[in-house]
């Protein structure tokens, strides 16, 4: 079965990738020419829908036998080590080819060894496509763990130990990474990732606007306080109260992972430390104070989009310029540079005098029903090294986490900024709490329940009641 | 006897493979989802003990589900009422012998042929504030053009029963429209030659001799609207505020985010046995109410 999955993959893989597209343009052509079978009403039509059939058919088989021939000029391909990916078909872009140059490497490296990345697209789809790979035992070999959905992966024997690899291969040193950012994936002993990137949640601002507005730009170890008088001298209202502000003093979007961290440097939480309780924390009095905090930026302060703005707005305000402050990771920066905006980031502004923030990150994996561990290993050491690391990360996604390749990035004010959040940076808490994805989407109903109830709903009812859902979901066994 | 069953095994060849698919993939897992239902079974964890009944009271207790429910029941109630009485509408339309009312026709069948993600995909624009058709439209027309109809409760299911009737209406439309048809002319010319009125016509004519294939439509539209799914997936992920989480995507949820597979399989059939109620009620209903057109 096999050998029939590594003929099939090479002849896919000759088409080049990303061969989706092609895949659904084969597709297209075969229902086309079976939907206009009924239609057909003359023999003769039938007749000439059937040849063209047959013609596509035969193309198809030369291309392919074709196409097979060419590769049986290259080494016999022994072995397929699958690599799981989320996202769909991608554009040709600098990055994309360089991840395909990245693989060849590591193919030439590793005579008879095809690499071959799967793809996983949707929104939400990546874990439970992966967790069910598993169940049936076609799981890939590697995967790439996201932190915010590892803990599901990790308690459950999804994933093999590292350790002994790491034991074991002299070339490879666990002291290259940034200590907290690889301890997202230990438990105890075990070691179920090793960090490829990843990126502090900051506060990017845009320094146009502070300009305009006569703002001094923020400092780290600012205050809620101060970030309040910033935000208030950078909103301006319109003319018409009726409608839209004019400009925002910062930009808020309804995603728990956003905004999660601002409960944090209110001193509040969502859970106990534990991770097996939400009464008591997300209700307690820290939290509440942040969370009113929060809320009041749109609701009484008006310095910051209600919903219904942000959706009516139908853009990123902070891209279109419309809001000067946006709490966002790294791999925005990409955009934000490509639009052209002149933006500094800084850390959260805090009130309990420890500063904070929430870490997301990328990880490389080997599946417990791997049948290539010590390869997968190899991959995951290739990938995770120091030279093909300055490579990847010159793209501006993530930030290594190989400490090295970060630090070739260093001297540039807003790398600085992000790698000085680095010691202050938690890990989510979908790292280590199974359901916590069904937690963030409790938490963002909530901020809608709130902010569409006009005050009719208090805060603090509104968390009591959440930490009670959150409650009976934890407890569940 | 035995000549008869001897020549009856080629039959039971060709129908062997739809059988067999049958079997695999449609019956064993109705049986298993069964069997899951009355078992506490996490996708990912080795054991699953049976519970009995316990999934099914713990659901019914369920807020969560409850409004679920609500919502579907919600959905039904206005998409089927509004989704047959439109296309028996358009089918009376279109039966009649115009000029180009093939095209009108085709028109109106075309969002049944689109997948339902891809029109999703043109509702959400369609909905969009300030740049959608619709509120670029009110705009124009001096309105505000501000409402965001996917992100306000109430607005979102409104709009999801509103797209439910442009893409069920090409088939039911259809097969009024073949009802429409088989109706004799001989009826519509001795009720003109009566004094009959159009509307008359349509009224003791048409709707009677119709009433088999309402009841077709009607519940095979109720099916369809319980089964609403891949709308609210793309478009509004069960909110704002929990107002379009329907069943299917709250079971879906349950499967997915929580890996609870017992779970979301004794809500299937909840779902299952909601749906085979309403439908069996509305046969009753609608045969007794529509007499002897329905016994046909």
């Amino acid at each position: 079965m096999r050998g029939l999955a590594t003929l099939f993959g090479r002849v896919v893989s000759r088409f080049g990738e990303p061969y989706a597209g092609r895949d659904v343009e084969h597709r297209c052509a075969a229902r086309a020419v079976s939907a206009e079978r009924p239609r057909a009403t003359t023999p003769k039509r039938v007749k000439a829908v059937r040849m063209r059939a047959v013609r596509l058919i035969l193309g198809s088989v030369v291309v392919l036998s074709l196409v097979g021939g060419c590769a049986d000029d290259e080494q016999a391909v022994t072995t397929v080590l699958r690599v799981a990916n989320w996202g769909g078909a991608q554009v040709e872009s600098e990055f994309v080819k360089l991840e395909r140059r990245l693989r060849e490497e590591f193919e030439a490296l590793h005579p008879g060894v095809r690499v071959q990345v799967e793809q996983i697209p949707g929104d939400g789809q990546y874990a439970p496509k992966l967790l069910m790979m598993h169940v049936t035992g076609s799981v890939p070999d590697v995967i790439s763990l996201d932190a915010s959905s590892a803990a599901v992966f990790i308690n459950n024997n999804v994933l093999r130990d590292l350790t002994p690899f790491v034991e074991r291969d002299t070339k490879f040193d666990l002291g290259d990474y940034f200590e907290n950012v690889a301890n997202i994936a230990r438990r105890g002993e075990r070691l179920y990732a090793i960090p490829l990137d990843f990126t502090p949640m900051v506060m990017y601002y845009n320094k146009k606007l502070f300009d305009a507005a006569g703002v001094p730009y923020p400092r780290a170890g600012w205050t809620c306080a101060d970030f309040l008088e910033t935000a208030k001298g950078l909103t301006v209202r319109s003319d018409d109260s009726r409608k839209a502000l004019a400009q925002y003093g910062v930009n808020f979007e309804n995603v728990m992972p956003f905004w999660v961290p601002w409960l944090w440097t209110g001193g509040g939480d969502v859970l106990d430390p534990s991770g097996k309780k939400a009464s008591g924390y997300l209700d307690g009095p820290e939290t509440t104070r942040a969370m009113r905090f929060l809320v009041d930026l749109m609701t009484k302060h008006r310095v910051a989009p209600h919903l219904k703005e942000s959706a009516a707005a139908g853009v990123d305000l902070f891209r279109d310029e419309r809001a000067a402050m946006q709490l966002k990771g790294h791999w925005m920066m990409i955009d934000y540079q490509a639009d052209g905006i002149d933006f500094g980031v800084v850390g959260l502004p805090t009130n309990t005098g420890r500063r904070v923030t929430v870490i997301y990150e990328t990880g490389l994996s080997i599946t417990s029903k791997s049948d290539y561990p010590e390869l997968a290993w190899q991959y995951i050491k290739f990938m995770t090294s120091k030279d093909v690391q300055v490579r990847r990360v010159a793209s501006g996604l993530a930030i290594s986490a190989n400490k090295e390749a970060a630090a070739q990035y260093a001297g540039d004010p807003i790398e600085d900024a992000f790698i000085e959040e680095v010691a202050y940076a938690r890990p989510p808490w979908g790292a280590t709490v199974e359901r916590y994805p069904f937690i963030e989407e409790l938490g963002r109903e909530m901020m809608e329940d709130i902010l569409y109830s006009d005050g009719e709903l208090p805060v603090e009812e509104a968390l009591r009641q959440t930490a009670k859902l959150i409650d009976a979901a934890l407890a569940e066994p | 006897m035995a000549a008869l069953r001897a020549n009856n095994w080629r039959g039971y060849v060709f129908v062997a493979p739809a059988t067999l698919y049958l079997a695999l993939f449609a019956f064993f897992p109705m049986v298993f989802a069964g069997y899951m239902s009355l078992h506490r079974w996490h996708l990912l964890k080795e054991d699953h003990p049976f519970v009995g009944l316990a999934n099914f009271t713990t659901m019914l207790t369920d807020p969560f589900f409850r409004n679920a429910i609500y919502n579907t029941l919600i959905y039904v109630v206005f998409s089927v009422p509004l989704g047959v009485v439109t296309s028996l509408a358009v089918a009376a339309l279109v039966a009649q012998r115009l000029r180009g009312v093939g095209v009108f026709r085709t028109l109106y069948y075309i969002p049944a042929v689109g997948s339902k993600v891809a029109i999703s995909m043109v509702w959400i624009w369609i909905l969009l504030p300030e740049v959608g058709l619709i509120n670029a439209s009110l705009k124009w027309l001096g309105g505000e053009g501000t409402r965001n109809f996917l992100a306000e409760p109430g607005w979102a299911m409104a709009a999801l029963v509103a797209m439910s009737l442009g893409i069920g209406l090409g088939p039911r439309m259809i097969i009024f429209l073949a009802g429409i048809q088989s109706v004799p002319q001989t009826y519509y010319e001795a009720a003109a030659l009566d004094g009959c009125t159009a509307w008359k016509r349509f009224r003791h004519v048409t709707l009677p001799l119709l009433a088999p294939t309402t009841l077709f439509v009607v519940i095979t539209t109720t099916i369809a609207s319980f089964q609403l799914f891949t709308e609210v997936y793309m478009m509004t992920r069960g909110g704002p505020r929990r107002t379009t989480d329907v069943v299917l995507y709250h079971i879906y949820k349950e499967a997915w985010q929580k890996f609870e597979v017992g779970m979301a399989s004794a809500m299937s059939y909840v779902l299952f046995a909601m749906i085979l109620i309403v439908a069996l009620l509305q046969f009753r209903i609608m045969r007794r109410g529509l007499g002897e057109g329905a016994a046909a």
